[in-house]
């Protein structure tokens, strides 16, 4: 498990470093800015009820392919849950807020009955912090297609963590645990990284929010 | 998905574990989950599935059916993640089905799993069944949460019948331009789009205007805030917590020393 710990957090910084190099930070975008407004936890709360409903009926899907299937079958949706962190982060821009989303949205899930408790919560602070480091990796500057796909995707892999270990697919003998990475990594790209980026830009081109406009 | 539908949410009974302190309560959710994350034999899970759901039934006064109603959904799940241990685990071979072989390691190690799963969901519910998520806030602010972070949380839970209305407004709206239900996945999936990106509009909408609102109304003008309803914390709450550690240590001892 120490192995499969340390392997993932590679893949996350290795994700942060490829975001960082791909294309130039947005001028005058996000930055070391924690003064949240009103209007930005408003934003956050909202994104993570919506997602919050969303996400559980998800889950249920998620939960019975991957008790039945094991971690392979769990990789295929394993990316469909990070679309509001990246949301929230492209919307709001400041940092934290990816995180604070995968808490709140996990709270929502445990009140609408998620198949697994108060261990859900594992599952939003594993993935809010993985797109946390790729957005810090890239100074919460940039917010274009790749940085979304590289948080989607990382978020993706490191939630697979806690996968690991509230499920028990150990990763010294469980070989589907090691073939699983490039699905999640796939699935979190583009259930994530690209419908999440694509929301934000939609929701930016109604200018109701101005931050993504 | 109307609000009504939902029976996992607080109900209102006079009963010891609707007395204690929120905080309290989720903290023996959260003893409850450590110890079956340290658990060796499926033993120890099965003896604190009893026990939480005496807890449920008698401290909580939920009724049983309603229990094993909530949870069929979860114990499914756990026999299904069980399953698949009993084929996946390392071990000896003990029989064999088709292809595939059961082991001794997996049929050691999936009911832990079952228990595992099972058993954090149920304490979980008996925290929804028992806790006014407003109560739940405030005693979190009072642990020295910030009210203005605490209040995304509590926000978030009072748009959720919004949310839930406003989905089913969306479908039903789409419904009576077409057959939506009968359509194919791709169409489906072109509609879960559409309903995504209005709940969404809508929702943002909803917030642009909450914001202005409660600003209107000094959110967060001054560093204290001052609730409708107060929470006191009683030192008795904790007794709950003290039982629990002591019997999580107990069955911890007992699969290490036996």
């Amino acid at each position: 498990m120490a192995l499969y710990a340390v392997v993932n957090v590679v893949i996350v910084v290795v994700l942060g470093l490829i975001a960082k190099a791909i294309g130039k930070p947005e001028e005058g975008a996000g930055g070391w800015n924690f003064q949240y407004s009103t209007r930005d936890i408003v934003i956050v709360a909202v994104i993570a009820a919506i997602a919050g409903v969303v996400n559980t009926g998800t889950g249920n899907l998620w939960y019975l392919a991957n008790s039945s299937l094991g971690p392979l079958g769990g990789a295929l949706l394993q990316g469909a849950f990070m679309w509001a962190y990246v949301l929230a982060m492209w919307l709001v821009r400041k940092p934290g807020a990816a995180l604070a989303v995968g808490v709140i949205e996990t709270a929502v899930e445990i009140l609408l009955g998620n198949a697994a408790g108060v261990g859900t919560l594992g599952w939003g602070i594993s993935q809010g912090i993985a797109v946390e480091v790729v957005m810090a990796l890239v100074n919460y500057g940039k917010f274009n297609l790749w940085t979304a796909i590289m948080a989607g995707a990382a978020a993706s892999q490191f939630g697979t963590l806690w996968t690991a270990i509230l499920f028990g697919w150990d990763p010294a003998y469980a070989r589907d645990v090691w073939i699983a990475v490039p699905i999640n990594l796939i699935s979190g790209a583009i259930l994530s990284g690209v419908i999440g980026f694509l929301l934000a830009k939609a929701i930016a081109r109604t200018g109701l929010v101005r931050a993504a406009a | 998905m109307a609000e009504g539908e939902h029976s996992l949410r607080y109900i209102e009974r006079d009963s010891i574990m609707h007395r204690l302190y929120p905080l309290t309560k989720l903290a023996w959710v959260f003893v409850v989950a450590i110890g079956l994350f340290l658990y060796r034999e499926p033993v120890s899970g099965a003896v604190m599935l009893g026990v939480v759901l005496l807890v449920a039934v008698v401290v909580a006064r939920v009724p049983l059916r309603d229990v094993l109603s909530s949870s069929q959904l979860i114990f499914g799940l756990g026999i299904l993640l069980m399953i698949f241990h009993f084929f996946a685990d390392p071990g000896e071979p003990v029989y064999r089905v088709g292809p595939l072989t059961i082991t001794d390691g997996g049929l050691h190690e999936g009911p832990i799993f079952f228990f595992r799963l099972s058993v954090v969901v149920l304490a979980s519910f008996v925290l929804i069944w028992t806790t006014d998520i407003r109560d739940l806030m405030v005693s979190l602010t009072q642990a020295g949460i910030p009210y203005r972070y605490a209040f995304a949380v509590f926000l978030a839970l009072r748009f959720l019948p919004l949310v839930q209305r406003e989905v089913d407004a969306v479908r039903a709206a789409h419904a009576i331009r077409g057959r939506a239900s009968r359509s194919g996945l791709v169409h489906r999936f072109k509609l879960w789009q559409r309903y995504m990106f209005t709940v969404l509009i809508n929702g943002l909408r909803k917030a642009e205007a909450t914001a202005t609102a409660i600003e209107c109304r000094g959110f967060g003008a001054y560093p204290e805030r001052t609730y409708v309803k107060t929470v006191e914390f009683k030192p008795a709450s904790l007794i709950l917590v003290l039982i629990f550690v002591l019997l999580q240590a107990g069955l911890i001892y007992a699969e290490r020393a036996l």
